[in-house]
């Protein structure tokens, strides 16, 4: 039983957006207009201590999302990750007030809550739905973690700032950068 | 986020500020320094750095929003429970009382002579916010605490439906809720300032304890009496944390609040909700069981004679001496 997770090292992030795109092509099926995953957040931008980081749900093992959620649509899979049930959400718009990450989206944004179902990142895992089914596709985009892959964005980061998998084998990839990179201050970040 | 808002979440921060001192505002947090070096960089997103993003999605360019993760638990361990104690365990302790303690009869019996005593207009407004508040009431219990108490016991595509049946009716039950709640406090307050005798009823619990010290006491009270005071002070103060709170959440286009604010929302409608649910409870009890004659007052807008004299003396005796007394023909 793997805990998947991601680690973006900012020390190598060139805020290129190719994770950014590869989810959106990925998923596709899934998106509605304006929806968007994942994400690159530079701050300091154009100053000393510029530092760009990809962001999107990071699977929390125990996610705030999932403890907010009136509907308990959320559930973890046996690798860890934090999937949800669009059939049972409501779009009450709760596990986005939680997520530190803004990882929680919806396609409306009407009075009355009327936002339609909630998106986020699935670690490419798709969803309740039977494996690389219709449904799973219209709904939560691709399923890489069934065919023994994983997410798309990591797979196509140029620079290997975004790494995807286990906890320990993606902490243990980053400590050995860190030592290579001899400085004391080169932790992460 | 724009600064007219983060004025309003500031402005909320210092009201509530004394309850949830521990909470702190990302917005505030975000220390952008413009020096920073090796190592800094994971400090700075921690207290909630803003940036630079290409994504148009909801607060986007900031990749850490921090709060105070004990809201979360707040929610499942303390708020959920007690609303459904608030609801249910209220209703238990309410039908335990009158068991052993019995109702408060009309003495006299009924005289058939009904006294005017609610406008056509006051019964109308009270029913325009009671009806809602039941069914707030109801779908609110579900959407807090459903998924603890009634989830395991219901099939998957069940639940699903109840829920999203309990959002939908919540959100629009809102509407007249609010207005009906805004017409009984600002229409019905004149009538509901604490007066001394207030105290004395308070000491002898309104004459409603049949045995002991408390038996056959019959406290004065004017058109209100301190129990119903004490609730309607309660429903107006807490109805209006309530529906700012609901506001908030209903039309979070309109108030764009931050979700540091929309969780401490969430938070102050659940406790208002327990507070208003537990008086809900004792006041359908007081109205329909245990004050003989109490009902009627809410259906017809006049109640009995013999029911004014013995619960509301004073008002009974104010509007037969200003000659104010009406009797239904």
């Amino acid at each position: 039983m793997a805990t998947m997770k991601f680690l973006c090292d900012t020390k190598r992030c060139i805020e290129c957006n190719g994770c950014v795109t590869a989810c959106k092509n990925e998923n596709d099926s899934a998106l509605e207009w304006g929806i968007q995953r994942r994400r690159v957040v530079t701050i300091n931008d154009g100053v000393r201590g510029e530092a760009s980081i990809s962001v999107a749900c990071m699977h929390c093992t125990d996610a705030p999302c999932q403890a907010v959620c009136p509907t308990n649509c959320f559930y973890k899979t046996e690798d860890g990750l934090t999937l949800h049930n669009k059939d049972t959400c409501i779009g009450c718009g709760y596990c986005l007030y939680a997520c530190p990450f803004g990882a929680p989206q919806f396609p409306k944004q009407g009075a009355f809550g009327s936002r339609g179902k909630m998106d986020k990142c699935t670690f490419c895992a798709g969803g309740p739905e039977e494996n690389h089914s219709d449904a799973e596709r219209q709904k939560y985009g691709a399923n890489r973690i069934a065919e023994g892959k994983l997410p798309m964005c990591a797979e196509l980061c140029a620079t290997k700032s975004l790494l995807a998998g286990d906890a320990e084998v993606i902490s243990n990839i980053f400590r050995e950068r860190v030592a290579y990179r001899g400085s004391k201050n080169a932790i992460w970040g | 986020m724009n600064n007219w808002f983060k004025q309003i979440s500031l402005v909320l921060a210092l009201v509530v500020g004394t309850m949830f001192s521990a909470l702190s505002f990302a917005q505030d947090a975000a220390v952008a320094n413009p020096q920073a070096t090796e190592g800094q960089i994971w400090a700075q997103l921690q207290a909630g750095a803003t940036g630079e993003t290409t994504s148009h999605g909801q607060f986007h360019n900031q990749p850490i929003n921090t709060y105070d993760l004990r809201v979360l638990e707040l929610r499942s361990d303390w708020l959920a429970p007690a609303l459904m104690a608030a609801l249910f365990g209220m209703i238990i302790i309410f039908v335990l009382f009158i068991k052993v303690n019995g109702i408060s009869k009309l003495h006299g019996g009924f005289s058939g002579k009904l006294v005017y005593r609610w406008s056509k207009f006051d019964v109308s407004i009270h029913w325009l916010g009671a009806i809602p508040c039941l069914l707030l009431i109801l779908t609110g219990l579900t959407l807090l605490a459903g998924r603890f108490f009634f989830q395991p016991y219901l099939g998957e595509g069940f639940w699903a439906a109840l829920i999203y049946g309990a959002k939908q009716v919540h959100d629009v039950m809102a509407i007249p809720f609010m207005i009906g709640w805004a017409l009984m406090t600002v229409l019905w307050a004149k009538n509901q300032l604490p007066k001394m005798y207030d105290l004395k009823w308070m000491l002898v619990v309104g004459g409603y304890i049949n045995f002991g010290p408390f038996k056959g006491k019959h406290p004065d009270a004017g058109f209100a009496n301190a129990g119903e005071k004490l609730w309607f002070w309660a429903f107006a103060i807490f109805g209006l944390v309530i529906s700012a709170s609901g506001m908030l959440l209903l039309f979070p286009n309109l108030f764009e609040p931050s979700r540091t604010l929309s969780l401490i929302a969430l938070i102050l409608h659940s406790v208002s909700a327990i507070i208003i649910t537990a008086f809900s409870i004792v006041h359908i009890f007081m109205a329909t069981v245990m004050s003989e004659g109490g009902m009627e007052c809410m259906v017809s807008g006049y109640c009995d004679e013999n029911w004014a004299t013995q619960h509301h003396n004073l008002w009974f005796d104010e509007i037969k001496a200003d000659g104010t007394l009406k009797y239904k023909k």
